[in-house]
């Protein structure tokens, strides 16, 4: 195996999801603004997975896609459990769901921004699929990005013009199993 | 995926090239310097490739942010590098991360933003107006993700006019966005008769 090969880097673009079981693997989310990049991750069977979510729910009509949290959620949970990970393993850690910008007078309707919406739809999920949220970088006004390493499940993520930080360290215990 | 014939793009390309043309000659007025467009392209993409548009999805930019409100709902947003502004705002002897030096750069979105809705508004008898700019400096990806669906619009494909400002003499570009929001480019091409 090439050395390029050890260190591969999957990106889920927007409305996509990447999922890996091999100990190499980095999975990726450039440039989240007011999309959520949800990361599944099992430690111990090393496999995590990660969704690049758009909107909190689909519409009434249209095929149900990644895009949206209601679909992506579950979709992402299937493709890690079918990788090897056991659902009373999972840590859940969020980034993004950031407000850049107001848009007054627009069809928002003065409602909630979409990324805080975002990040809400998600953990609605969430909670239905008895997964924990582990740890968190959302809100605010800044774009980030986040990366995952599939051999130890750690999370780092960067804000525009700053430094990366780690997120969710492997050194943090294993959970009991529930 | 095709959702404007040729025969559309290329009447919203040549709204652009006179938007954007107007907007320049603004452009050129505030610095005091000669200023020059590109051809514009005007284009329907798939969100994550519009999203790529400018550049890398994690290089930074200043982005100026100009929402458009009235007939039809839509964002000019203005892609400004680093250098590009320092640029920019050297000309006022300001920094572009300094509180004038957003200013300036507000300034600079307000003026190419309303000289190229003004054109839009005029060819297509729409009326249009602008909203104050937002200055922001972050990755380009999330600006432009932002912009596409921050009103949380569920679309696939977004159209994207697209241009860069050039400052001449001085090492100084932008790319200059038009983003409608979906509905509003069939409003728009309903008014050009297409």
């Amino acid at each position: 195996m090439s050395v390029a090969a050890l260190h591969q880097e999957h990106l889920a673009r927007m409305g996509q999801q990447v999922a890996s079981a091999q100990a190499g693997d980095v999975l990726a989310c450039v440039g989240l603004g007011s999309c959520i990049g949800l990361a599944l991750i099992d430690r111990r069977a090393s496999v995590a997975g990660l969704a690049h979510i758009m909107l909190p729910s689909s519409p009434a009509a249209g095929q149900p896609n990644g895009k949206h949290a209601d679909y992506a959620v579950p979709a992402l949970l299937e493709e890690v459990l079918a990788l090897g990970g056991a659902r009373h393993r999972l840590d859940a850690v969020l980034v993004g769901g950031a407000a850049m910008f107001t848009f007054g007078g627009s069809t928002d309707g003065g409602g909630a921004q979409i990324g805080a919406r975002n990040d809400e739809a998600v953990r609605t999920e969430l909670q239905k699929l008895r997964v924990h949220v582990r740890a968190e970088a959302t809100g605010g006004t800044r774009g980030r990005t986040m990366r995952v390493r599939v051999a130890d499940g750690t999370v780092v993520f960067k804000e525009a013009g700053g430094a990366e930080v780690e997120l969710f360290s492997n050194a943090l215990p294993l959970r009991a199993a529930a | 995926m095709s959702l404007y014939t040729d025969l559309q793009l290329d009447a919203l390309r040549e709204l652009a090239n006179i938007g954007s043309g107007q907007a320049a000659a603004s452009l050129s007025t505030l610095l005091g310097k000669p200023t020059d467009i590109s051809v514009p392209t005007a284009a329907a993409l798939p969100l994550a490739d519009a999203v790529a548009i400018a550049g890398e999805p994690e290089e930074e930019r200043h982005g100026i942010l100009v929402p458009i409100i009235g007939d039809m709902s839509a964002a000019v947003v203005l892609l400004v590098p680093e250098e590009d502004a320092h640029t920019l705002c050297s000309v006022y002897g300001l920094d572009p991360h300094s509180e004038d030096g957003r200013s300036m750069l507000q300034e600079v979105g307000n003026i190419l933003g309303t000289s190229y809705i003004n054109v839009l508004a005029q060819m297509t008898g729409m009326d249009l107006e602008p909203a104050p700019p937002q200055v922001v400096h972050d990755m380009l990806g999330a600006i432009l993700a932002s912009v596409l669906i921050g009103r949380g619009e569920d679309i696939d494909v977004a159209l994207v006019l697209d241009s860069n400002i050039t400052v001449e003499g001085e090492a100084c570009s932008m790319s200059f966005l038009l983003l409608p929001e979906n509905g509003g480019v069939e409003d728009l091409l309903g008014r050009l008769g297409l």
